[in-house]
């Protein structure tokens, strides 16, 4: 389908396009089945300069939006989602940053991160606070010029490997979700650990830790805002990063869906290829109707975003579970057009089925987004 | 420091046309791409001026205005700037005539410290328009080099492997060296330079624009070699025949290959 991207859109994502196809694919099953961290390809997107494509100008990057972002990541997971969770897991860390730094604060962190000399993650989880996102424990105590961090965090992308953590705590106990704050945590501070390193069922090339903080001293420049506001600096991060989600989806999706069609279009049962058979055609079809719905409601959401648009929670929630759901259908249909080939770790596609399923879990479960759409849709009407 | 990278646009072998009657072969945009050993060659360049700043880089191409949109992405990566001779009189060229026309560009675009060209090109595979380029201008030619490295302003160091032994020459500027093809590899674009590509047209000179021109030397007319014969190789009906550990059998296997390719 034509998307009437613009001719700089058309170009990152055949940028995106080529990095993922000539050198994302070549690694992916190896560095899924040895959960490589996929450090030489963010050192490609770097040196192309698709690392800055969301970050402003005048920070030294592209001066692109959320659209810009989504199609280098939709783009890699086509080939490799854990991969392109990576590089979205950096955008998640640094969006808190581009919305409520401080001028010194965007002038020291987002031209490294433009230029990928900097690696970021996004710190929110805890054990006891997963969907409930309100309920986390982990403290920061101001004394003198630092804050004092104490807690941990659980299911960090990017966890040990990023340089730069924006990590949610507990100011105010009093005050529930107005008493959270977002503090901008660096590699190496005193009393800032990485702790457990998840086993995981997809995305298995990108890390997924534990991070502990004990007495963790962190400069009180490094508050993100003002103090109480943290719940909101995540809530419009997610606004702006779930149509990431979306996009890894719709990559996911497509990529399953090109290789069980150059399959079925090889593979030759009763005589003749699968393909012939209108029971794979319904499949196809249905595949094909579902990844460009996705994809014109991800494109439509990344367009009003980027346009300036005050409000969009229920339709960038609307576009990761709609596409987070036809990922995981798509990928489960073609591992069942490929049978037994689709079942093994050969082919891709099994791959893709597990990468799939955990963009119905992360950055809010599907049924969280159900519920964010259904309260404002609730309200406007 | 000035480097000029010659660069022909060749048909993808992939998809290649050709027309039997007339013996030649289809050139449209769609089809072209760079020629592999010279995208080696701009590769070597790129890489001096990674490390030395005031590199100028200029690439020189001649062949049909088609060729206008594969010499965008040399832009894409980091040339400077880029020339396409294109003159309808240049029809025909053999590597001889295609020599003269490049020499004859280059001593009108300026003084160059550094030519550097690929090893053939996947149409020609003559391997002899280097050194007669190199003859023309009347510098120094090194063949089928496999890195370059800037020695000191006035020379360049030049490795070169050949029957499995390795050559280290040091030759003085000006000078033309031919690289080996996938000797190195292309680097990627970078997204700036591609959107600067969007708006870049490369120069494009024509006969007119050379001063001391010989036009009897160039075209179909001015060539020292023409296509006799045009024979087309299907690769269907090759079989894959395997001896193992059989000495005689495979030294007449490959006696048979021998014939039917000569
Ligand atoms: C691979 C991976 C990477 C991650 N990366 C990050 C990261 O970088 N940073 C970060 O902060 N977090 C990260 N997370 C955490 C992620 O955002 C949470 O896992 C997610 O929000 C769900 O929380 P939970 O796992 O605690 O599930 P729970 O909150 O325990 O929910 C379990 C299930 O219960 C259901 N449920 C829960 N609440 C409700 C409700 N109110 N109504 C209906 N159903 C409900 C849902 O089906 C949900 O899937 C990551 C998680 C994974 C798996």
């Amino acid at each position: 389908m034509e998307y009437f991207l613009s001719e700089e859109q058309k170009i990152i994502k055949s940028l995106a396009k080529r990095i993922s196809d000539e050198y994302v694919s070549k690694v992916a099953i190896k560095y899924d089945k040895e959960g490589i961290f996929p450090r030489d390809i963010l050192d490609l997107l770097a040196y192309t300069e698709l690392t800055g494509v969301y970050i402003p100008k005048e920070y030294g990057g592209f001066g692109g939006g959320v659209m810009e972002m989504c199609l280098v990541v939709e783009e890699l997971s086509r080939n490799c989602a854990g991969v392109a969770v990576s590089y979205a897991a950096t955008a998640l860390g640094a969006y808190p940053i581009i919305l409520y730094g401080k001028e010194e604060q965007k002038k020291k962190y987002l031209p490294k991160i433009a230029k990928g000399e900097l690696i970021a993650a996004f710190a929110l989880t805890e054990a006891d606070a997963g969907s409930d996102v309100s309920s986390i424990k982990t403290t920061a105590e101001k004394k003198g010029d630092y804050y004092i961090l104490n807690g941990s965090k659980h299911w960090i992308t990017n966890g040990g490997e990023a340089d730069v953590y924006v990590v949610f705590a507990v100011t105010d106990k009093s005050k529930g979700p107005r008493g959270i704050s977002a503090f901008i945590v660096e590699k190496g501070y005193e009393g800032f650990y990485c702790g457990k390193k998840e086993d995981k069922m997809g995305i298995r090339s990108s890390s997924t830790t534990e991070l502990i903080f004990e007495d963790c001293k962190v400069p009180k420049e490094n508050l993100l805002g003002r103090e109480g506001t943290g719940f909101i600096i995540a809530m419009k991060t997610f606004d702006r990063t779930r149509p990431g989600v979306a996009a890894m989806a719709v990559g996911i999706a497509q990529g399953a869906y090109e290789h069980a069609i150059r399959y079925a279009k090889e593979r030759v049962q009763f005589g003749q290829p699968l393909s012939s058979f209108q029971a794979i055609q319904h499949m196809l079809a249905d595949m094909y109707i579902n990844i460009e719905a996705a994809r014109s409601l991800l494109y439509s959401t990344c367009r009003m975003i980027d346009s300036g648009a005050k409000d969009f929670s229920k339709e960038s929630s609307a576009c990761k579970v709609f596409a987070s759901d036809v990922a995981m259908k798509v990928t489960t249909d073609a591992v069942q057009i490929m049978g037994g080939n689709g079942y093994v770790k050969d082919y891709p596609v099994e791959k893709m089925m597990r990468d799939a399923k955990v963009t119905q879990i992360f950055e809010g479960a599907n049924q969280i987004q159900r519920n964010i759409i259904a309260s404002e849709i609730i309200k406007e009407y | 420091m000035k480097i000029l990278v010659c660069i022909k646009q060749v048909v993808d072998p992939e998809k290649v046309e050709y027309n039997v009657q007339t013996k030649t072969i289809k050139r449209n945009a769609q089809h072209l791409m760079n020629n592999p050993a010279d995208l080696s060659a701009l590769e070597f360049a790129l890489r001096i001026k990674d490390v030395n700043k005031d590199v100028h880089i200029t690439t020189l191409s001649m062949g049909p205005v088609e060729c206008e949109s594969k010499i965008k992405e040399l832009i894409e990566v980091g040339c400077d700037s880029c020339v396409l001779l294109s003159d309808k009189r240049l029809a025909g060229s053999d590597a001889y005539s295609t020599a003269y026309a490049l020499a004859k560009a280059i001593e009108n675009l300026g003084n160059y410290d550094l030519i550097l060209c690929g090893e053939s090109s996947l149409d020609g595979e003559t391997s002899i328009v280097p050194p007669q380029i190199a003859e023309y201008l009347n510098i120094p030619h090194i063949s089928f080099a496999t890195n370059i490295k800037v020695f000191d302003l006035q020379h360049v160091e030049i490795e070169r492997k050949f029957k499995n032994q390795l050559f280290k020459l040091k030759v003085e500027l000006p000078a033309l060296v031919s690289v080996k093809k996938d000797s190195v590899f292309l680097r990627l674009p970078k997204l700036s330079l591609m959107i600067k590509a969007l708006s870049y047209t490369p120069q494009i000179i024509s006969l007119d624009d050379l001063e001391n021109f010989d036009f009897s030397k160039v075209g179909a007319e001015g060539s020292k070699t023409s296509v006799n014969r045009f024979v087309e190789q299907s690769f269907e009906d090759v079989k894959c025949e395997i001896y193992e550990d059989i000495e005689d059998a495979q030294i007449e296997c490959i006696a048979n290959l021998v014939m039917r390719f000569l």
